[in-house]
């Protein structure tokens, strides 16, 4: 049954969601495990998936990259779950008041991850709009999910407008394609679809473009990304920064890839143009951030310049880059967001300054996070390099060195931010009454994983030629 | 009578028309409303104007399948639960704010 990963996912949301009203508020610590195991189950499910089928008369199709999308849905999911127990279950250092309804959390969280996976295997419009509505609707649900604290709320209610107003447009081009090609077949219309001199056509791709950008927060469309970041409750916030940005990408696959496989190289200019805004904003504007979570809002703003950048190669080239460099984003951002989650449980505060001196009191934590964050700057042994190294060599391929050049130089820029938070945790001293906090079982865990992830997905050349060798042949069905 | 309005039934240019002006004009309230609800109500004015767009192409392009219809009907659907999360966060907001006019909605600008 090729549809069995996202059935497992569905089936498991409901169950928690029922099993949520016989249980005592003593026993709903176990909705989280349940859930670990549905997603594992669901994971388990996909690794048996065969490759290259259909089904639904070609609207859910199984493919190399919809099964790579899926494995980085499910795996920030489950982490997404793991960093939220503590919050959820109240061990938390300070009290945090107004986080609870686990039942629910965890049903809405298994729902956006459904979505998603339906999302990178839709072929068709319909579905491809619902499981985008699927993935997002219950994300405002999860960013206003603090009911006694007003910045969750207002977070919410700024995602929830933008949001609508993003997938208006998403629609509205979509409903110009439908004109333009009679048909709702994703195939189909990338068969039909010629440009031309053909204002139509431009009006709904700038139409598609505005509402993707707006989900993968590329520049003009990014402006929501800092205060919904930085209001949501702080798993929420790193679930956002991956798999909203995850999802993002693999809509854009769709558009991209599906509806305008030959024309990408005649906007090809215009990408670039974006990826170099992208990230120039995104780690300029982050060098002056005081709040660790709007300061990773930015920082997940420029990744996603670099995202773009695989975008350029000649025909879809860049698709294994792309994906690998997914599946280091989600470990390395979830890496920081481990600590930053565990911080906040442990003393409430979120700005950049209360983190110094923390490498005398939690000296693996401090250490984790500075690797992840290292990461994320490109730090030659660690993943991240190994990522960008790819996406920077395809840009360089379709011969936009500029682009190549300005994306070096924001690497550093980024080095140079990344470091202010490295920096307080080891150079500044710590306060007088410094004292170790206590680091979860569960939250040391997850880091351990997610630090040898970071170490190791960039050493271990297997990885990445998997993904290339299974993507390989995806792009010969697309190039006609 | 009858005559009359056969002889100048729409075309596909004035229905398009027609959800065009209904687009801008839900982009242009939801710029220039300050309350949310009023807000929610230019992006249900979007979202339709787009679904209409479907059946409008369906309706002079494709007669002859159903395809985009269903999609509008996809698209009611969707639309009605993205406006229950939206005022259910609203209601939540207005219990501590008392007001959901948008532009008092500055906590985190610092």
């Amino acid at each position: 049954m090729l549809m069995m990963p996202e059935i497992i996912v569905i089936l498991t949301a409901f169950g928690v969601l029922v099993l949520d009203l016989f249980l005592t508020e003593r026993s709903r610590w176990i909705l989280a495990p349940l859930a670990l195991i549905g997603l594992a189950g669901a994971f388990a499910a996909l690794y048996m998936t065969p490759l290259h089928e259909q089904m639904l008369g070609g609207r859910f199709v199984m493919d190399p990259v919809a099964w790579w999308f899926k494995v980085v849905f499910l795996l920030s999911g489950a982490i997404t779950i793991l960093i939220s127990m503590d919050l959820l279950n109240g061990k938390t250092g300070v009290r945090i008041r107004g986080i609870g309804f686990r039942g629910e959390y965890f049903t809405v969280l298994l729902f956006t991850i459904t979505g998603m996976m339906y999302l990178i295997s839709a072929r068709d419009l319909i579905t491809l709009y619902v499981s985008l509505e699927l993935a997002t609707i219950p994300l405002f649900v999860l960013t206003a999910w603090r009911r006694d604290d007003a910045r969750s709320g207002e977070a919410g209610l700024k995602y929830v407008i933008l949001g609508a107003l993003a997938s208006a447009f998403i629609l509205y081009g979509m409903g110009l394609i439908y004109g333009l090609t009679g048909s709702l077949n994703l195939d189909t219309i990338g068969h039909a679809l010629t440009p031309g001199r053909n204002a139509v056509f431009w009006l709904a791709i700038a139409a598609l473009f505005a509402g993707v950008g707006f989900k993968l927060t590329i520049v003009p469309f990014h402006l929501w990304a800092a205060d919904v970041y930085q209001g949501a409750p702080t798993p929420v916030t790193a679930y956002l920064s991956v798999a909203s940005k995850g999802a993002g990408l693999a809509f854009m696959f769709q558009i991209f890839f599906r509806m305008l496989g030959p024309w990408i190289p005649d906007g090809a200019l215009l990408i670039a143009l974006f990826a170099a805004s992208t990230m120039t904003l995104g780690n300029t504007v982050a060098i002056v951030q005081h709040n660790i979570k709007r300061f990773m809002a930015f920082s997940a703003i420029s990744q996603a310049g670099y995202f773009l950048m695989g975008f350029l190669g000649p025909s879809s080239a860049g698709v294994p880059a792309m994906l690998f460099y997914m599946l280091v984003y989600v470990v390395s951002n979830m890496g920081v967001f481990t600590a930053i989650v565990w911080f906040a449980n442990e003393t409430g505060r979120e700005q950049i300054e209360d983190y110094r001196g923390l490498c005398r009191t939690n000296p693996l934590m401090a250490l984790a996070m500075m690797v992840a964050l290292f990461s994320l700057a490109g730090i030659p042994p660690l993943s991240g390099f190994v990522g960008k190294f790819f996406l920077f060599s395809i840009a360089s391929q379709a011969g936009f060195h500029w682009l190549v050049a300005v994306a070096a130089v924001n690497s550093t820029i980024s080095l140079y931010y990344y470091l202010r938070v490295v920096r307080q945790m080891y150079i500044e001293p710590g306060g007088e009454d410094a004292r170790a906090l206590p680091v979860s079982r569960k939250l040391a865990l997850t880091q351990a994983v997610l630090l040898l992830g970071v170490v190791f997905l960039g050493l271990v050349p297997g990885i990445y030629e998997s993904i290339h060798a299974d993507t390989a042949s995806w792009l010969a069905a697309l190039i006609r | 009578m009858m005559n009359f309005l056969a002889a100048h039934a729409p075309g596909p240019t004035h229905w398009l028309f027609l959800t065009t002006i209904l687009f801008s004009i839900g982009l242009c309230g939801l710029l220039t409303r300050r309350n949310a609800v009023g807000i929610l109500m230019a992006v249900e004015l979007m979202l339709n104007s787009a679904a209409m767009n479907f059946v409008v192409f369906n309706r002079f392009c494709v007669p002859a399948g159903v395809d985009g219809q269903v999609m509008a009907i996809f698209v009611i659907a969707v639309a009605a639960a993205e406006v229950v999360v939206g005022m259910a966060i609203f209601v939540a907001i207005f219990r501590y704010c008392s007001t959901i006019d948008v532009s008092k909605m500055n906590l985190m600008k610092k």
